[in-house]
């Protein structure tokens, strides 16, 4: 089930959200998706969902770098936020905790993209740009997380049967 | 513990899988490049069918986000299409003058006139009733009074002003314009006269001349050819007036220069010492025969039933 709702949000982003061209390089609604399970879920299921949303973002073909990269980036990322955030009440149980961790977090993942880019060689662009882009990711996030939230939440616990629906 | 101990060997497997993955892409292996086109050709028909959904919405956003650059957009082009259509007219202008200057060109070549060209820069008032038309150079360019002044079809007029940059040219439709005549191919001479129209009064001298319509008019020519200089077409013959017992016979004559389309004219400045004679005589354009077929029927012997 939590496979299926993975791949639906895949498609909504290789379809529709990619499709948009918003300024300042806009959102990816598989990484808030990602991002904000993790957030709800144990340490172990944040990490395998963590690496199936970065193995379908290695499969995008906007993905500029080797296959892999996202997995890794995406498997680490969701096993520390969900470390860091599961359990605690000021995080899960505040909508807006949620949102701020989401943002934050999806700041913190484009940064590691960056860092793990250099090092396996992959040209980015410039400094400029890649800042504007970071902002920009930044700010969509903010604006379409309050949107999204309850719908990932919602199916978070319908899923895994929690009581974490805000 | 045990569940700690279980995280961490997930956690570590899943590790290791993602830097395998990298290690066989960094390697070229192509079994990750089968994976990324497969998932690129079952993604394509959902992304077309986003892609016709949303091109509307895109629009609409995109027109309402570049609203202002939009409309400067379309201030931009549509100063630009008006500034190429005034182009296209100026250019079109500037053909019909090239066209008139080659006609006028010809004229003085076959004649032997050295003249100089100039563009018609007004149309004289007619408060006076008079003809007359400003031209765009003047005594810097050699220009005199009494000046003859050609179109490409014939005589346009006469210089009557001159001032260093532009001259006063006295059309050949002014009432008061009069000029020796002579009717091509033969001898007879007249005084043509101007009506302020495109027709014009031919008086000739003498009462015996046999003129008829379709007769065309040359210029006599003046003494060391100013005002007017020989052969210089002006006009056919429309109409004669055979009254008895008229001193004189008139007749009325078309000029072939067109009064209100003048946008080039020349002025002769010199003519060569031989007067060109019939030479510049409009050539009539040549009939071209229409091929007919004819038919021939013979009756058949016996009439059919």
């Amino acid at each position: 089930m939590a496979s299926t709702v993975l791949l639906m949000i895949y498609v909504i982003q290789e379809s529709v959200v990619s499709q948009l061209r918003l300024p300042g390089g806009g959102f990816s609604i598989l990484l808030i998706f990602a991002l904000t399970w993790a957030v709800l879920s144990e340490t172990e299921v944040a990490a395998v969902i963590g690496f199936a949303a970065g193995f379908l973002m290695d499969l995008s073909q906007t993905a500029a770098g080797p296959f892999g990269q996202w997995t890794l980036i995406m498997l680490l990322a969701g096993y520390a936020i969900s470390y860091i955030g599961f359990g605690d009440d000021n995080v899960q149980a505040n909508a807006i905790g949620i949102i701020f961790f989401v943002v934050i977090a999806n700041f913190l993942v484009e940064v590691a993209y960056l860092a793990t880019a250099a090092l396996l060689g992959v040209s980015l662009g410039s400094f400029v740009q890649i800042l504007i882009t970071l902002v920009g990711m930044s700010i969509w996030t903010l604006l379409i997380s309050p949107l999204m939230l309850p719908a990932f939440t919602r199916l978070h616990a319908m899923i895994f049967d929690s009581r974490s629906a805000l | 513990m045990r569940n700690g101990g279980r995280a961490r060997l997930l956690l570590v497997t899943l590790i290791v899988t993602s830097l395998f993955l990298i290690t066989l892409d960094l390697r070229g292996v192509k079994v990750i490049d089968g994976f990324k086109q497969a998932t690129q050709t079952v993604m394509s028909p959902f992304q077309r069918a986003g892609s016709a959904v949303l091109t509307p919405v895109k629009n609409f956003l995109s027109d309402v986000t570049h609203l202002g650059r939009t409309r400067n957009q379309i201030e931009k082009l549509e100063a630009e299409n008006a500034k190429l259509k005034s182009e296209l007219i100026n250019r079109k202008n500037a053909d019909a003058q090239l066209e008139q200057l080659k006609d006028i060109l010809d004229l003085a070549g076959t004649a032997g006139y050295k003249i100089v060209n100039a563009k018609v820069i007004s149309q004289g008032s007619s408060q006076s009733f008079s003809q007359t038309v400003t031209i765009d150079i003047g005594s810097n360019a050699g220009v005199k009074k009494n000046m003859t002044v050609l179109s490409q079809n014939g005589i346009a007029g006469v210089v009557k002003d001159v001032y260093p940059n532009s001259a006063l040219i006295q059309l050949a439709s002014d009432p008061s314009f009069r000029i020796g005549a002579r009717i091509a191919g033969t001898q007879q001479i007249g005084i043509l006269t101007g009506r302020g129209t495109q027709s014009a009064s031919l008086q000739l001298l003498d009462n015996s001349t046999n003129v008829k319509e379709g007769d065309i008019l040359l210029s006599r020519g003046s003494i060391a050819n100013r005002p007017f200089v020989p052969g210089v077409p002006l006009g056919y013959v429309t109409s004669v007036d055979n009254s008895a017992g008229a001193i004189a016979q008139t007749a009325t004559i078309r000029y072939y220069t067109s009064f209100s389309s003048l946008g080039v004219v020349a002025i002769v400045l010199s003519a060569s010492g031989s007067n060109p004679g019939d030479a510049l005589v409009p050539v009539k354009p040549r009939v071209t025969p229409i091929p007919t077929v004819t038919v021939f029927v013979t009756p058949s012997p016996t009439p059919t039933k």
